[in-house]
C-alpha cells in the first residue's frame, strides 16, 4: 500500500510546484477529498533541529511538501570571511559548523587550506586524521540509528544503540580530550598524537563494536515491526539520487557507489581501499527505501573498524605536523596566496570546502562550505511523494539531516541541571577524561 | 574516467568559450600512491549550460557547490563538479569558472540539466543577488525573505548598517537567559 | 443494600481505583525503563505529574470549539471511573451489580476513546485532526474483536444457564475454563489472547499510540490540551488501564486463593483483594509494559487492516470452537 509507483523514466525529478497543485485540484475534483496543510516545525518532537516542512496532506497521505529552512542561519562564511579572523580563528569556526561531524568540517577545511598553501602533511598527521574521522563515523552512524528506531516509536532499541555509542565517546574523549569537537587538525598535521599506550584501549573498543555488530544487525533488520515501518518507505529511485546529486548513505541506498573515500581519495585513504557500501554487499537488491538506508549505515560502521584497525596496524612513524609554533604557521599562511578544495566523506556525504587566500592577509578572501544535507535536501522531495503522514518522522530522519551543519550554526548544549554551574561542569569533565585515561 | 578525457571533450565542444584551463594533479596516500586529477577552467557565461550538459555525456556527473565571489567588478562563480563517480580513484573534480559582470549579474541556470543545483543556486541568488534565468524556483533559502541586503556583496551600502543594527539589537536584549549561569 | 453504603462504596471504588491506576502508572515506568536500561522515574512519579498539571495554566487555543473542547476531558474521566463501579474487585462484585451489563462497560470503554477524538477535533489544531481520525479508525479495528470475545463469553455461560449471563459479576463468579470441554478451552484461550492483543490498543499505548504519536503528529489528540484538562485525560488513562486489565481478569482469571489457602471471613477477603491487584498487576506488565517496550510504532493503515483481518478472525475462531464445544457437550 504504501509503495510508491515506479517513476516514468521520462517525468522530471522534481515537478514543478504549479503541477503538483494543479494535480493536487484534478483529485478534489475527482472526488478524492479535501486536502488540509499539516505544519511540521520548526519546532517538532520529531525533528532535532529546527527546519520547516509544509505538508499537504488528504487523508493520511502526502500530496506535497514544501521546505524551509535557514531557522538556524549563523552565517559563518561571512564571519570567516569578513571579519578580520586569522585562519587558527577560523579553523575553530569551522569546527563549530556541526556538532556531530566536528572532525569532518576541520578535516575539509585544512586541506583547502594546504593545497592552497602549498603545506604537507606528514604521513602519520594523515593517519590520525583518518582514525578520528572514523571513530567518529561509527559513533555518528549510531547516533542515527537511536534516532531513526525513536521516530519509530522503538525507544528501546534507542536506548540500547546509545548506550553501546558510549564506548566510542570515549575513546574519542581519550584520545583527544572531548566527546566532541576534537580539536585535532591543524595546517599541516594533527594536534594531538595517538600515543602506544592508548592503542590497547582502541582495539578493545573495535574488539566490543566487532561483537556487537551481529547483535545491532539483528535488532534492527529482523525485527518484524521495524521492517513493516521502513520497507519500501520514503524510496529514493538510482536516478533521482543521481539527478539530485544525492551524497554519502543516501546515494549508497539507492545502489550508487558513490563514496569520496574511494571515487576521490584524500589523505592515506588510498591506502585502506575503500569501497562504497550498498545494499547488495548485504545480498539485498538495493531499492532505496528507509531500510537500505539503515543497511548502509550499521554495515559502514564495520567498514570503519576495519579501516581503524588497518591504519593503528600500520601506523607510520615521525612527525605529526609541519608546524610545530603556531606563530610561524600564521606568518606563512600570511604570506600564501592561492585557492584550493578540499573534500572529505563525513558520515552523511560528501563535505566540501572551497578556500582562497591573498598573500599579505592572514584572513580568507573566499570561503565556501558545503555540507552533506545541502546536497541531500532535494532528496526528500520524491521521497516523500506519496507517502503517509505516519511515515513523515522516519523519511525525514533517513538523509540523517543534520540542519544546523546546513545552516552553518552550532547548538549549545546546556548542563545536566541548572544547579550545576559552568565551572563544575568543566571540573566534572575534567575528572572523566582523567579517569579515562588512567 | 581520466581528466585528459574529461579535458578533450570540454575543449572539443565549447572552443573559443573555453577561455583557459589548468590541470592540477595532487598525489594523495601514504604507502599506496594515487594521483587525483582537478581541472580548473574558465567558460564564458553563456556556455555554462553547455559546458554542465558536455560534463554530464561523460558520465554520472555530481555538484558538489557553486562558490561565488564579489570580485569588485565582477562577480566570480566557481561550479565545483564532479564526474564519473562509483569507481575507485576515477573521478575527476572539475571547476568550471566564470565572471559576470555586476551591471548585469546573470547566469543561464543548469537546473535543466542536472536538477540538483537548484539549491546552491537559489542560495547565490539570495547571498549575491545573481540571477540565474530558468531556475524554477527562486525563493531564499536560508535568509528571510524579506531580507534587504545581499550579504555577500562588498559593495552593499546597506549591509554595514544592517549588520550594526542587528548588533544594537543583540545588546539591547537582555542576555542573561542565554549566558549558561 | 442501602443507599448510603452504596454511595460509601463507590467512593471508595473510585478512588481506589484512581490510586491503583497512578501507582501502577508508576510502576509501570519503572519496568519499562529497567527494561531499557535506564534507571526511571520515582514510583510516584505519575502523581507528581498529576499534581503539576492540576497547578499549570489551561489554555484553550483561540480555534477551538471552547465548550465542546473543555467538556471532553470530564466527560473522558467520568465515563471511565464509571466504569469502575461495573467491574468486580476480586472478592467483592461490582457496586452497581445489577443495575447495567457487561456491554455497558464495553461502551464505557469507549466514551473516553471518542471523548477523545472529539477533543482532537474541537481543538482546530491540523496535528488533533490527524490524531482524532486515528482514533476512530483505531476504535473501529478493536471494537469489534473486543465485542466478539465479550459475546462469545456470555453466550456459552447462558448455555450453562447460571443467571443473567451479561454480568461481569457473573461472569467473575462462574469461571468458564472448569465447565467446557477441551475444545472449549482451546477456544478460550484463542480468546484470551486477542483480549490481550486488543488491551495495548484500547489503552493506545505503543505499537498502537497513533492517536498521540509524539514523534509524528506531536501528541495528536492532545496537543493543544494543557494544565487541568491535560490532567485530566492523564487520570482517565490510568483508571482506564485497570479497568482494561480487570477485564481480562474477570473474564478470564477471576480465581481466588483465599479458598485453597483455607483462609475465612476478613482476612479471606484482604488476601483475596491483594491478589486481584497482583492479577491486575501481571496483565498490566503483559500486555502493556512489555509490548511497548518490545516493539515500534505501527501505521494506522497497518493497525487497520491486522485487527480487521487476523484479531477479528482470531476472535471469531474462538467463538466458533465455544460453539462447536457446546455442541459436542450436549
Amino acid at each position: 500500500m504504501t509503495e510508491r509507483e515506479p517513476r516514468d523514466p521520462n517525468d522530471p525529478v522534481l515537478p514543478a510546484v504549479e503541477e503538483v497543485r494543479e494535480a493536487e485540484l484534478r483529485g478534489v475534483e475527482a472526488g478524492l477529498g479535501e486536502v488540509f496543510e499539516v505544519p511540521i516545525g520548526p519546532i517538532h518532537p520529531a525533528m532535532k533541529e529546527p527546519i520547516r516542512l509544509t505538508f499537504r496532506v488528504r487523508g493520511e497521505r502526502i500530496v506535497g511538501v514544501e521546505i524551509r529552512t535557514g531557522f538556524a542561519h549563523r552565517g559563518i562564511e561571512f564571519m570567516g570571511m569578513r571579519q578580520g579572523r586569522n585562519l587558527i580563528q577560523v579553523l575553530y569556526l569551522s569546527e563549530r559548523i556541526c556538532g556531530i561531524c566536528s572532525v569532518s568540517h576541520p578535516i575539509a577545511f585544512t586541506q583547502a587550506v594546504e593545497r592552497a598553501a602549498g603545506i604537507e602533511v606528514p604521513p602519520r598527521a594523515q593517519y590520525i586524521r583518518v582514525i578520528i574521522s572514523e571513530l567518529e563515523r561509527i559513533h555518528s552512524h549510531l547516533l542515527w540509528a537511536g534516532v531513526a528506531a525513536h521516530e519509530l516509536g522503538f525507544d528501546t532499541l534507542l536506548h540500547l544503540t546509545w548506550r553501546v555509542r558510549e564506548k566510542v565517546l570515549d575513546i574519542l574523549e581519550e584520545l583527544t580530550g572531548n566527546r566532541i569537537d576534537y580539536a585535532i587538525p591543524i595546517f599541516g598535521g594533527v594536534r594531538r598524537d595517538i600515543t602506544p599506550e592508548q592503542y590497547p584501549k582502541v582495539w578493545e573498543a573495535i574488539r566490543y563494536y566487532r561483537g556487537l555488530l551481529e547483535q545491532l544487525l539483528d535488532a534492527f533488520l529482523r525485527d518484524p515491526t521495524v521492517e513493516a515501518r521502513t520497507r519500501g518507505v520514503g524510496v529514493l529511485e538510482p536516478k533521482e539520487a543521481e539527478e539530485l546529486c544525492a551524497v554519502g548513505p543516501t546515494a549508497r541506498a539507492s545502489g550508487l557507489r558513490k563514496d569520496v573515500r574511494q571515487d576521490r581519495p584524500y589523505l592515506a585513504y588510498p591506502d585502506f581501499e575503500v569501497k562504497a557500501i550498498t545494499p547488495a554487499d548485504y545480498g539485498l537488491t538495493p531499492i532505496g527505501d528507509v531500510y537500505d538506508k539503515i543497511v548502509v549505515r550499521l554495515l559502514e560502521v564495520g567498514q570503519s573498524l576495519d579501516i581503524i584497525e588497518k591504519a593503528l596496524m600500520n601506523m607510520p612513524e615521525g612527525e605529526i605536523t609541519s608546524f610545530p609554533k603556531i606563530p610561524a604557521l600564521l606568518a606563512y599562511l600570511k604570506k600564501a596566496e592561492g585557492e584550493g578544495l578540499g573534500w572529505h566523506e563525513a558520515p552523511r556525504g560528501e563535505v566540501i570546502h572551497y578556500v582562497r587566500l591573498v598573500s599579505g592577509d592572514e584572513s580568507l578572501l573566499v570561503w565556501k562550505v558545503k555540507a552533506p544535507t545541502y546536497s541531500n535536501l532535494l532528496s526528500w522531495y520524491p521521497m516523500f511523494e506519496d507517502q503517509e503522514i505516519a511515515d513523515i518522522p522516519i523519511i525525514a530522519a533517513c538523509i540523517d539531516p543534520c540542519i544546523c551543519c546546513m545552516d552553518r550554526v552550532y547548538v549549545v548544549r546546556d548542563g545536566r541541571e541548572e544547579t550545576w554551574t559552568k565551572e563544575q561542569l568543566l571540573k566534572l569533565s575534567w575528572e572523566k577524561t582523567r579517569r579515562l585515561r588512567r | 574516467m581520466r581528466a585528459e578525457q574529461v579535458l578533450r571533450a570540454l575543449t572539443a565542444s565549447l572552443g573559443e568559450k573555453l577561455r583557459s584551463y589548468e590541470l592540477r594533479p595532487l598525489e594523495v596516500g601514504v604507502r599506496q600512491k594515487r594521483t587525483v586529477e582537478e581541472i580548473w577552467a574558465e567558460v564564458a557565461r553563456e556556455a555554462i549550460p553547455q559546458a554542465v550538459a558536455v560534463l554530464k555525456g561523460l558520465g554520472p556527473l555530481h555538484i558538489s557547490i557553486i562558490s561565488g565571489h564579489d570580485a569588485g567588478e565582477t562577480i566570480e562563480l566557481l561550479y565545483h563538479l564532479a564526474v564519473g563517480f562509483g569507481t575507485e580513484g576515477g573521478e575527476v573534480m572539475v571547476t568550471l569558472r566564470t565572471f559576470l559582470p555586476k551591471s548585469d549579474p546573470t547566469v543561464p541556470s543548469i537546473c535543466g540539466i542536472l536538477p540538483g543545483a537548484e539549491t546552491t543556486e537559489r542560495e547565490k541568488i539570495e547571498f549575491l543577488g545573481v540571477d540565474f534565468p530558468g531556475i524554477p524556483r527562486r525563493d531564499h533559502v536560508f535568509l528571510p525573505d524579506d531580507l534587504p541586503v545581499h550579504p555577500w556583496r562588498r559593495d552593499e551600502p546597506e549591509l554595514e548598517k544592517f549588520l550594526h543594527r542587528m548588533v544594537e539589537w543583540e545588546k539591547g536584549h537582555d542576555r542573561k537567559g542565554t549566558e549558561g549561569s | 443494600m442501602s443507599g448510603w453504603l452504596v454511595v460509601g462504596q463507590a467512593a471508595l471504588v473510585l478512588l481506589g481505583g484512581g490510586i491503583v491506576g497512578l501507582f501502577y502508572r508508576g510502576v509501570d515506568r519503572k519496568i519499562a525503563a529497567r527494561m531499557q536500561a535506564r534507571i526511571g522515574p520515582p514510583l510516584r512519579q505519575p502523581f507528581l505529574d498529576l499534581g503539576k498539571l492540576l497547578v499549570k495554566e489551561t489554555v484553550i487555543p483561540k480555534t477551538a470549539v471552547a465548550w465542546l473542547f473543555s467538556a471532553m476531558p470530564f466527560l473522558a474521566v467520568i465515563a471511565s471511573f464509571t466504569a469502575l463501579l461495573y467491574l468486580p474487585w476480586g472478592p467483592f462484585g461490582p457496586v452497581l451489580e445489577g443495575h447495567g451489563d457487561a456491554i455497558l462497560v464495553l461502551y464505557l470503554l469507549a466514551v473516553p476513546a471518542l471523548a477523545m477524538a472529539l477533543g482532537g477535533f474541537a481543538s482546530g489544531s491540523p496535528l488533533g485532526v490527524v490524531g482524532a481520525q486515528r482514533e476512530l479508525v483505531m476504535l473501529v479495528s478493536y471494537e469489534f474483536p473486543l465485542a466478539v470475545v465479550l459475546v462469545a463469553l456470555a453466550w456459552r455461560l447462558s448455555t450453562l444457564g447460571l443467571g443473567p449471563a451479561f454480568s461481569l459479576g457473573v461472569l467473575a463468579q462462574n469461571p468458564l475454563w472448569g465447565a467446557v470441554g477441551p475444545l472449549g478451552i482451546l477456544g478460550l484461550a484463542i480468546l484470551l489472547v486477542s483480549l490481550l492483543v486488543v488491551t495495548p490498543a484500547e489503552l493506545a499505548k505503543i505499537p498502537f499510540d497513533i492517536p498521540e504519536a509524539e514523534t509524528e503528529i506531536a501528541g495528536g489528540l492532545f496537543v493543544e490540551y494543557s494544565g487541568t484538562y491535560l490532567a485530566l485525560f492523564y487520570l482517565a488513562d490510568a483508571v482506564r488501564t485497570v479497568v482494561m486489565a480487570g477485564l481480562v481478569v474477570a473474564l478470564f482469571v477471576p480465581y481466588g486463593i483465599a479458598g485453597p489457602l483455607g483462609l475465612r471471613g476478613a482476612a479471606a477477603q484482604v488476601v483475596d483483594l491483594l491478589f486481584w491487584l497482583l492479577k491486575v498487576f501481571f496483565v498490566m506488565v503483559l500486555a502493556v509494559t512489555t509490548v511497548r517496550v518490545g516493539m515500534a510504532r505501527l501505521k494506522v493503515d497497518q493497525i487497520a487492516r491486522g485487527f480487521w483481518w487476523r484479531i477479528t478472525a482470531l476472535a471469531l475462531g474462538g467463538l466458533l470452537l465455544l460453539v462447536l464445544d457446546k455442541v459436542v457437550m450436549a
